[in-house]
This record gives C-alpha cells, sequence and structure tokens, in this order.
C-alpha cells in the first residue's frame, strides 16, 4: 500500500504537514500571543501604573471633611465682631437605609418633625438609594442636633448621620456689616472683611480619608486611614472700635429717619494720623446673622410685585443693601472740596490770611459762555479767605483755583490720591485709595489735556468747588485727614493685626504715602476750618458744633451732574469734620444722599452738619476728651440729673441748684419720695426738676411736637408735659437754633419725666444757603 | 507485515501498546496541577470580599473557595482516571459525545436558567452547566476522528463538508442562546482541528476574509455590537457605565505595579471590579501579584501549552496527535483570549481563565481534557521526549 502520509514513515502516524503546522500553532499561540499579552501588561502596570492606581485610589478612598474653625474678627479693644461656633449637620445616607432595610418612611416622618422640614422633601432624599450624602438641615444648633441624636439612636437608624460644621456668629448683628462682611453656606467670605481676609480667616480644611468597599462601607483586611489636620484661621483684628461705629450708626440711622433720606446715606469715622478706619457705615443696611433678608419695606413691594418679578428684585434689594456706600459709590463731594482746594493755595502761597476776595454774584471763566454763578444771588461782598471758607464763597474758589493754575492743580489733584495719571494724556484717569476691603470703585477725573487747557478752564472753576468730577467718600475723608494731619497722605485700612492660630501676630497698615501739604500749612487749614464750624455768626458749619469742643470742618452740598442734564435734581448733603480741631485725632464725614421733603433746608449746613455734631459730643468723651465749656456754654449744655430722694426737700433743691438745676415741689411732705427726671438722666442745664413730696407722680405724658421751636420754647413746651429736654451738647449759647427732628415722636405716650433729644439747626438760610 | 492489511488490526495494537508500556507525561501533569493550585488559591484572594458582604453566600468569606476547591479535587480525579482510559474509547466515544452535546445544546434554550437576556445554562441541582463546554471537548474528538477516516480527501470540499456542518449546526444552537463567545471559540478551534487535519491554506484565506467581511457587517447592523466597539476602543469614554467593567479591570491591572499590593490585598476585589472570580480574576493576579506574577502565570500556561503541542509532535498516531493538538490549541485560545479580554486587548466578552476562574463544571471539563491529554502522552515511548 502507498504511503502517501510521508515525514515518519510509519503508516497512521501524523504526516510532516501536520507537523509544520503545529509547529505554526505552538508558536503562535504558545509564544507569540504570550509575548503580547506580556508587553500590554507591561504597559499596563509598569508604564501606566501611576495614573491607573491614582485613579483606582480616588474611587476607593472617601474623603471626610474636617471644616476648619474659621478665625475670630475682633475690633481695636479686642471685641467679638464675628466667630465660629460649633454646629451639627444632618445628612442620609439613603444607600444605606436601602441596604439596611430601614424604614425611610419612619426616618423621614421623625426628621421632618424635628427639624421643621416637609415630611415629602425628607422622604424624596431617602428614595435616592444611589447616594451616601443627602444633606438634610445644615448648621442646627446644638439642642436640635441633641434631638437628631437621640432619635437616631432609638430607631438604631444606621442611615441618619450628623457630623461637625462650624457657623458663623455675628455679635452684633448689623454693627458695622459692610465692614465685616458675611459667609455662605460653605463658609467662605462673600463680602467685606470676611472676603477680603478669607485666605487668613478660613484656615485649611482637614479630612479623614478611609478606604472603603464600592458599598462604602470598611474594607476588612486592607482598610486604611489617613488624617489631615484642620488648621484653624487667623484672628483679625479691624481698626473699627465697636462703640464709635455704634455712635455712628445710631445717629446715621435717626438721619436717614428724620430727613427721610431715600438713596442711602454713608459715615465713615477716621484716625487722621494714620488712616486707621475707625468706624464706617452704610445704610440701609442689614443683619450680618440673616444677610438674605432685606428690609421690611423692601420685602412689602417685593411681595406686592408679579410672582415672576419677585426673584428679580429680591436680587436687586439684597445687591442694594450689601454695596457698601462708603467705599463703592462715587459722588461730587461739592464744597467738602474746597479743602483741597484751600490747602493747595496755601501750600503754594498763593494766598494769606489777609488775601481779600470779592464776590459780586458770580464770576466770569475763560472758556464757559455763562459765567459761573456764586449760590448766594446778590454776592458775598468782600471777605477775606477766612470769611470765604466760613461762607464757602465759590466765586473766591474760583479765583483761587485761578491762582493756582490748571497744570498745579492737576498735579495736587493727583498727590491727594484723587487720581493716578497712566502716561495717556487724552484718557480719562481713575484712582482708589487702596484700602484694604473689596469692592471700592475707582474715581472719575478728566483727562489731563482737558483739564490742562488755558483756553477752556471751566473744568479748572467746577473742580476748584468741587463739582462735575467724581469720587468716592473714602478717596475724600483720606485727603481731608492729610490737610489737617500735618500734610501726610495716609492709605487708609481696616485691619490692623492678623494673629495665626499659634500666636505669632502681623502688624498692618500705617502707611504713609506721602508727604502731600506741609506742617504750617496744615496748621493754617485747621484753623481756618475751625472757624467754619466754630464761629456762630459767620460759619456755615456752626451747627456740627459741640459745646466744650474744638471742632473744625466744612459742609458740602452736592448736585448731580447727570440729573441736572436729565432735568431731576437730587442732592447729596454732606459734612466732613476733625476734632480736636488743634490737633486732630479723628476726622468725621457724613453723606446723606437725596434727601426728602421733611420741613428742613437740604443742605450740608442744616442737614449733615447736626449729624456730625451729635456724633462728635458723643465720640469725643468716649475717646476721653475732657469738654472745656465757656461761661455761657455752662448754661445750656445738659448734665447729669443727681439722685435726691430721700432727702428733705430743702436739701434736695441745694443739690440740685449744685448740679445747674431748678426745682418745683409738689406735695406737703418734707420729703421727697419721687423725682422726675430719674437720678442719671441727662438733661439740658437750667431744666426745673419735679420733686414729689408725698405726691404720687403722674404716669405718663404725651409727646408735643417740637419742629420750629427755639431751643428755649422746646424746653417750656416738654416742662409742661411733664417731659425734659436734652440736646446733646449740640445747643449754642445765642439761642437761634431750632428743633429739626426730636427722638420721641410727636403725640406718642411716653414715660413721665422722659428725656426728650432734640435735633438743632441753626436756618439762617440768608448765611448757609445751599452750600 | 500482515497486520498492515487491516487498518483496524493496526491500531488495536497500538492501542494495547499504549495501556501496556505507557506512563503519562509528568511535566504536562505537574504544570496542570501547578496552575490549578494557583488558581483555586486566587479564587479565594478574588471571592473573600464578595463572599463576606454578600447574603447569597451567608457571609462566609471561604465559600466560593470551598466549592471551587471540592472542584478541584474531583477534577483532578477525573483527570487521572481519564487518562488511564485507552484512546480508542475517545475514539469511539467520540460521536456519542457530540450527539449528546448537541442534544443538550438543543435542550438549553427550553430548559436553560435565564440569565440577563441569554440562556446558556443547565441546572443540576447542585450546580449547573454549560453545555458548550461539553461541545467544545466533542468537536476536538468528533473531528480528530473524522481526519483520521477522511485521510488524503481533507484537502477537497467535499471532504470538508461534514465539518462544516456539524460546526454550523452547533453554531446555531449557541446563537439561539445566544453565547457569541462560545460561538467565536468553537469556530476557532473547529478552525485549528481543519489546519492541523490537512485542509487547504486558501480555505482559511477565505474564509477568515468572510469571517471579517461578517463581522464588519455584524458591527454596522447591531449596535449591540458596535457599542462593544466604541467601548474597547475607548472605556474611559463612559467610566460609570458601558465602560464599567473594563475601566475596573484596567484599575485592577495598574495598580499592581510591578509587585503588587500582595495576595489578599487587593483593593478593587472590594465589589468594584464585576466578575472578579469568574472571567476578571487575571485582573485580581494582576493587581495583588503585579506584573512579576501576572508574567509567571502567563509563563505557567506557556510553558503548559507548549509542553501541549510537544506531546502532540511526538505522538505516534494520527488521533491522538489531533486530540492532543485540538485541546492544547483550545486551552491556548480560552488563556490568550481572557487575558486580552481582560487588558483590553479586544473587546469585551465573557471567556473564563482555565484553572483559575471559578465555575465548577467548566473546571471539571477543562481538568477531564487535561486526562484525555495524559491518556494520549502514554502512547509516546519515553525515549522519545
Amino acid at each position: 500500500m502507498a504511503q502517501k502520509d510521508g515525514g515518519r514513515g510509519r503508516p497512521g502516524a501524523p504526516n510532516s504537514m501536520m507537523l509544520r503546522r503545529t509547529l505554526f500553532l505552538l508558536s503562535v499561540c504558545g509564544v507569540a500571543a504570550f509575548a503580547v499579552l506580556a508587553a500590554r501588561l507591561y504597559y499596563l502596570q509598569i508604564v501606566r501604573h501611576d495614573e491607573l492606581e491614582a485613579r483606582a485610589i480616588a474611587q476607593q478612598v472617601r474623603e471626610t471633611t474636617v471644616s476648619a474653625p474659621r478665625g475670630t474678627i475682633y475690633d481695636r479693644n479686642g471685641a467679638v465682631l464675628a466667630m465660629s461656633a460649633g454646629v451639627d449637620t444632618v445628612y442620609l445616607s439613603p444607600a444605606e437605609i436601602a441596604r439596611e432595610g430601614e424604614d425611610a418612611g419612619a426616618i423621614a416622618r421623625g426628621l421632618a418633625d424635628i427639624l421643621g422640614l416637609e415630611y415629602e422633601d425628607v422622604y424624596e432624599k431617602t428614595q435616592n438609594t444611589g447616594s451616601w450624602y443627602e444633606v438634610v438641615a445644615r448648621r442646627i444648633e446644638p439642642e436640635l442636633a441633641a434631638e437628631v441624636r437621640e432619635f437616631k439612636e432609638e430607631g438604631g437608624w444606621s442611615g441618619i448621620k450628623i457630623e461637625a460644621d462650624t457657623k458663623r456668629y455675628y455679635p452684633n448683628g448689623s454693627l458695622a456689616a459692610h465692614v465685616i462682611g458675611f459667609t455662605g453656606t460653605d463658609n467662605t467670605g462673600l463680602g467685606g472683611i470676611e472676603a477680603k481676609y478669607d485666605a487668613y480667616l478660613s484656615g485649611s480644611d482637614g479630612a479623614i480619608l478611609r478606604s472603603t468597599t464600592a458599598e462604602g462601607t470598611e474594607m476588612l483586611f486592607t482598610s486604611w486611614e489617613d488624617y489631615l489636620d484642620a488648621v484653624p484661621g487667623c484672628d483679625v483684628e479691624l481698626t473699627i472700635d465697636a462703640g464709635i461705629q455704634y455712635y455712628i450708626e445710631k445717629h446715621l440711622r435717626q438721619a436717614v429717619a428724620d430727613y427721610d433720606i431715600r438713596n442711602g446715606a454713608a459715615a465713615i469715622c477716621m484716625e487722621v494720623d494714620t488712616g486707621a478706619i475707625l468706624a464706617m457705615a452704610s445704610l440701609g443696611s442689614f443683619d450680618l446673622n440673616d444677610y438674605q433678608a432685606v428690609s421690611e419695606a423692601d420685602r412689602a413691594v417685593i411681595d406686592a410685585a408679579p410672582e415672576s418679578e419677585r426673584a428679580e428684585l429680591l436680587a436687586a434689594a439684597q445687591q442694594r443693601q450689601w454695596r457698601n456706600k462708603a467705599v463703592s459709590d462715587t459722588y461730587e463731594p461739592g464744597s467738602t472740596f474746597k479743602i483741597i482746594t484751600l490747602a493747595m493755595a496755601l501750600e503754594e502761597g498763593l494766598v494769606s490770611e489777609d488775601s481779600d476776595f470779592y464776590c459780586s454774584g458770580s464770576v466770569t471763566v475763560p472758556g464757559r459762555s455763562t459765567p459761573v454763578r456764586c449760590w448766594k444771588a446778590g454776592g458775598h461782598g468782600s471777605q477775606d479767605l477766612t470769611a470765604a471758607v466760613q461762607h464757602s464763597c465759590n466765586a473766591a474758589f474760583v479765583s483761587i483755583g485761578r491762582l493756582i493754575g490748571e497744570e498745579r492743580f492737576y498735579d495736587y489733584a493727583e498727590a491727594f490720591g484723587f487720581f493716578e495719571r497712566t502716561g495717556d494724556s487724552s484718557a480719562q484717569l481713575t484712582g482708589t485709595t487702596g484700602i484694604d476691603l473689596g469692592g471700592e470703585s475707582g474715581s472719575i477725573w478728566w483727562s489731563e489735556d482737558v483739564f490742562c487747557n488755558s483756553e477752556n478752564l471751566s473744568q479748572l472753576a467746577a473742580a476748584s468747588f468741587g463739582q462735575t468730577f467724581n469720587i468716592t467718600p473714602i478717596q475724600l475723608i483720606t485727603a481731608v485727614s492729610a490737610c489737617v494731619n500735618g500734610g501726610e497722605l495716609m492709605r487708609p485700612y481696616l485691619v490692623q493685626s492678623i494673629t495665626s492660630p499659634t500666636g505669632e501676630s502681623e502688624q498692618r497698615g500705617g502707611t504713609a504715602l506721602r508727604r502731600v501739604i506741609s506742617e504750617e500749612t496744615s496748621a493754617k487749614v485747621r484753623a481756618i476750618l475751625e472757624q467754619v464750624v466754630g464761629d456762630p455768626d459767620e460759619g456755615t458749619g456752626r451747627n456740627a458744633a459741640v459745646a466744650g469742643y474744638r471742632i473744625g470742618g466744612k459742609t458740602g452740598t452736592s448736585t448731580k451732574t447727570t440729573q441736572e442734564i436729565a432735568g431731576t435734581k437730587e442732592y447729596i448733603v454732606s459734612f466732613i469734620g476733625f476734632a480736636p480741631a488743634d490737633d486732630p485725632e479723628i476726622a468725621l464725614l457724613v453723606l446723606l444722599d437725596d434727601p426728602g421733603d421733611s420741613g428742613v433746608y437740604v443742605s450740608g449746613g442744616q442737614m449733615a452738619a447736626p449729624v456730625v455734631g451729635k456724633m462728635m459730643a458723643d465720640i469725643l468723651p468716649y475717646l476721653g476728651y475732657e469738654p472745656e465749656y465757656s461761661e455761657t456754654q455752662l448754661g445750656v449744655i445738659d448734665r447729669t440729673v443727681p439722685d435726691v430722694t430721700g432727702l428733705d426737700t430743702a436739701a434736695a433743691r441745694s443739690k440740685l441748684a449744685e448740679a445747674g438745676f431748678g426745682c418745683r415741689v409738689l406735695g406737703r411732705g418734707g420729703t421727697v419720695t419721687q423725682q422726675l427726671p430719674a437720678a442719671g438722666s441727662s438733661i439740658a442745664a437750667g431744666s426745673e426738676a419735679l420733686l414729689y413730696a408725698g405726691e404720687a407722680a403722674p404716669e405718663t405724658a404725651v409727646v408735643p411736637s417740637l419742629a420750629g421751636l427755639s431751643y428755649d420754647a422746646a424746653m417750656e413746651a416738654l416742662a409742661a408735659a411733664g417731659l425734659f429736654i436734652a440736646s446733646g451738647n449740640t445747643a449754642a449759647a445765642d439761642g437761634a437754633q431750632i428743633v429739626s427732628a426730636q427722638s420721641l415722636a410727636p403725640g406718642t405716650a411716653a414715660a413721665a419725666g422722659s428725656v426728650v433729644t432734640v435735633t438743632l439747626y441753626d436756618n439762617d438760610e440768608e448765611l448757609l444757603g445751599i452750600y | 507485515m500482515q497486520y498492515a492489511a487491516t487498518k483496524l488490526g493496526r491500531s488495536v495494537v497500538r492501542e494495547r501498546e499504549n495501556t501496556r508500556l505507557g506512563k503519562i507525561d509528568l511535566p504536562f501533569a505537574a504544570l496542570t496541577l501547578l496552575l490549578l493550585t494557583v488558581g483555586v488559591v486566587m479564587v479565594l484572594s478574588a471571592s473573600y470580599a464578595r463572599a463576606y458582604y454578600s447574603d447569597a453566600t451567608g457571609h462566609n468569606a471561604a465559600y466560593y473557595f470551598l466549592r471551587q476547591l471540592g472542584f478541584a479535587a474531583a477534577g483532578t480525579v477525573i483527570m487521572f482516571a481519564l487518562s488511564r482510559l485507552p484512546m480508542g474509547f475517545y475514539r469511539r466515544m467520540s460521536f456519542p459525545a457530540l450527539a449528546a452535546s448537541l442534544v443538550l445544546l438543543a435542550l438549553v434554550p427550553l430548559i436553560g436558567v435565564a440569565e440577563g437576556d441569554a440562556r446558556r445554562w443547565i441546572d443540576l441541582g447542585f450546580t449547573t452547566f454549560q453545555p458548550s463546554e461539553t461541545a467544545k471537548a466533542a468537536i476536538i474528538l468528533y473531528f480528530s476522528a473524522l481526519i483520521c477516516r477522511r485521510g488524503a480527501s481533507m484537502g477537497t470540499l467535499r471532504g470538508l463538508l461534514p465539518f462544516i456542518g456539524v460546526l454550523a449546526l452547533v453554531i446555531v444552537l449557541l446563537v439561539l442562546e445566544p453565547h457569541f463567545s462560545a460561538a467565536v471559540i468553537i469556530i476557532a478551534i473547529g478552525g485549528a482541528m481543519l489546519f492541523l487535519g490537512g485542509a487547504r491554506l486558501y480555505w482559511f484565506i477565505g474564509v477568515g476574509a468572510a469571517a471579517i467581511a461578517a463581522l464588519g457587517a455584524v458591527m454596522l447592523f447591531f449596535p449591540y455590537a458596535s457599542g462593544r466597539i466604541s467601548t474597547w476602543l475607548d472605556p474611559f469614554a463612559n467610566p460609570g457605565g458601558d465602560g464599567y467593567q473594563i475601566v475596573q479591570s484596567l484599575y485592577s491591572i495598574g495598580s499592581g505595579g510591578l509587585f503588587g499590593l500582595g495576595l489578599g490585598r487587593g483593593r478593587q476585589t472590594y465589589m468594584y471590579l464585576p466578575e472578579e472570580h469568574n472571567d476578571f480574576i487575571f485582573a485580581v493576579c494582576c493587581e495583588e501579584l503585579g506584573f512579576a506574577g501576572a508574567c509567571a502565570i502567563l509563563l505557567g500556561f506557556a510553558a503548559l501549552i507548549v509542553r501541549g503541542y510537544w506531546l502532540a509532535l511526538h505522538m505516534r498516531d494520527r488521533f491522538s496527535f489531533l486530540v492532543t493538538a485540538g485541546i492544547t490549541t483550545l486551552l491556548a485560545i480560552q488563556v490568550i483570549l481572557n487575558a486580552a479580554v481582560v487588558t483590553n486587548l479586544v473587546p469585551c466578552t465573557g471567556i473564563s481563565l482555565p484553572f483559575f476562574s471559578y465555575g465548577g463544571t467548566a473546571l471539571l471539563i477543562q481538568l477531564a481534557e487535561m486526562g484525555i491529554v495524559l491518556s494520549a502522552s502514554r502512547g509516546i515511548p519515553s525515549w522519545r521526549l
């Protein structure tokens, strides 16, 4: 038989073709394929090891954040303005609820009851069974957390979780709200110092890293944990003095109510030698602990609006209340800026106290078709430099501006920090103070080409009395501080020190930017400005005077150029004061935007100056300054009523007389059983106290209307009702002032013997005008 | 030369010789047992977490391990028992084995246990069983016997027709389940048998081209298939969805590095990696034993496969040669495809790793196949090795 199957020659054995093909399969399936697989493993396990391992670990490790305690914000005296406290956040682990077969309905019902939530909302969260983390309530108070904990333990619910978190508290509510700022739900700063210094305050969160199974439980043998400690945030100490801040907000809020201020108000109190901000307030304000809530008035408007517009209205109202007017709004400063013009002219030796200025009521300016009119139609006539400032005479200041000249004026304005040159002489310029607070707006200044044009000096003329350029309140007070502190322009600041958790402290602020004017010029400016407030006959700022203290300052009433063009007319009335006038410690700017119809003449002198006066009357004693009264002032200042109850009537009478009060005895008894006003009350000297000897004092009294009365007439009207008057030491000895506002509303019932504090102002329109 | 007159007489003599003089091939048996041992240990390492956290196992961490250990022991007994049966027995049993497999395959759509959209299993009560596994062995035995009988006609189309008919029948039954990965393996092993049996090379070229065209058509017209292709090309495009399994596998493999996290210290086994003790057990090996360990395992398989072909090359009769080379090729295809799937060299499909993947009946059948090779190895005179 022929053996076709060649090869080994054995019949039935595999032939050579089969063996060749076997060898082929051996080399492919036994060698080549494995070489490819080994290469692939090398690529995955060695080349891509780090990347794939990192991805694997990322899914295997669960991270629980441990939030770092946020730093505390203190005022300059160590009072707490913002602090964090431990609270709890309640969340659900729906995946565990599903896995352990727990009763989602019961869990939702229980949590909804304890936390005051809607059952449906909580139940919905329990149904998201793919999730391990569904927040039910953030940052609840410890008592509620204890209830939740108890509920969790009673039911043995493993799906309810409680984790430690922190909550921000602002002990003073709305005090210095715009300065302090607030934090959002994730504990990051959203405004003010909280945002600006967030990097310092926030610290860095810690974490617990734990390897878990895909189901979120602990790994059996390979479990691994790591802790990253949370680093607490730094404490921040502000230059703010909570006491001064309180006084400023109190009086500013009162002014907004008294004068029907429609577009907000701002006040800044600065330490003139350092640039430290002692107080800064903007109204309308808000409560830091509930920063989303808007004022009742805004709320009413929003609720009245159609549903679709409410969200937008709410957002607008919130943006408005969060806006820090003191640094974020620009305005035309008006006559307060004359301080700067005055300082320039004195520094350059262009004017002296003896210079004579004649005001005919208007003055022509090259480049202007119409002459610049002084606010006083008939003109101020002949006046020396002090009188020109006292009168706030526009014509005189246009002349002073001409003396300085456009180029020098421009250089000085830049030196005072109102703008910065960019090298482009045709560009409109801007500038900021660089205060350590977010949201500072830049000023708006003419380009050099426009301003320094000798053919057209209308810009120079307007600038000389503070119109048609825009600056921020913080820029003005910084520049004025330089004018009165001896000539150094300081950078304003709010944070004076930062203390790390380890106790290391870093001091900040007090940066002198440059010398703008000399010591001597500064002294002259102070002397002239003191006459604006201190001269009861000629000073437009006399309403800011406080008995016993030397105060300097300048009024300002500015129109808004843009609105003037539009045909409407709104005013910003302002006053900037400083004290003590001979060696100032503080400067104080008050700005009221768009006063309404309050019956008080709309001007800085009539509206803003009394507010500054009342603030100064509180702040200066607070800072430890002893008042020095003149003979005549002693008769009108407020004095403290001594305790005379229990004394016989004669002794009581002499004790009251010693304190500067008269008295009237009611009843026939020999001993004083009751006195009005109560001991410790502060009322106008010369008031007649009521002593009850046997007779019972009345319970209540109805407050009379005092508006428009003189101080003496108001005192009599109150005495007739069984009430007493106080002026906060702003009453002038000449008695020329009249009442513009009172602390207790007319027609209301008050406890008998209550003290009504009145706002007084000198209403000599002929002199005070609108500037 | 009087025996030479009849074919039957010759084979009977040879089969007698087998039982009389042969010893099993020790290296092949040793490599099999070594891989089996490592495989069973890896089942424990890969499955304890899933078993511990599962209600189905009664939170018994060793549940899968103990079952696998039992099947491994039984399989080893079966392997040595089958190695004692003569090759003539297998040759006689080849057609009944194929017939039984076809019946079982035909029964699967009727009485099979459904898992997802597919029915691939028959429930035997104490365990489940995949008829496709026996079909693979039956095809090898039947094709080997048929090739021996056909001899020279393998080179003609007529000669190939019975093979193609059987293959077509099996594949139709598998597609009905559907069980594409088994169909692919059956086609591969059937093709390998014809290749060894002497079919013309241009047949393979033609069929290969047709297969590629068919594959292209399937991809175009079956969204299920084209989705698999896009997942294969970029598994990280959808790591939480379609790409999840392969992405987790790559994480496991990549986490291993050079020397691995250590036996039992894998992290992906904590329910991250699906099928961690079945089809993707090789990924766990890579994570825990590292590149070095994974290569050692591949080297073990390569050695076993090379040894299998080496034995085939030394077989003295054609049937033993074809069966040995066929079973070795089946083993190689399964190992290579499994490792390629796990490392994302080919699109993801369900192919188990012999001796490693958890699964009782599959392990029994794999060890039985090794027993048949060992039986064949007895026909080789010891001086030839």
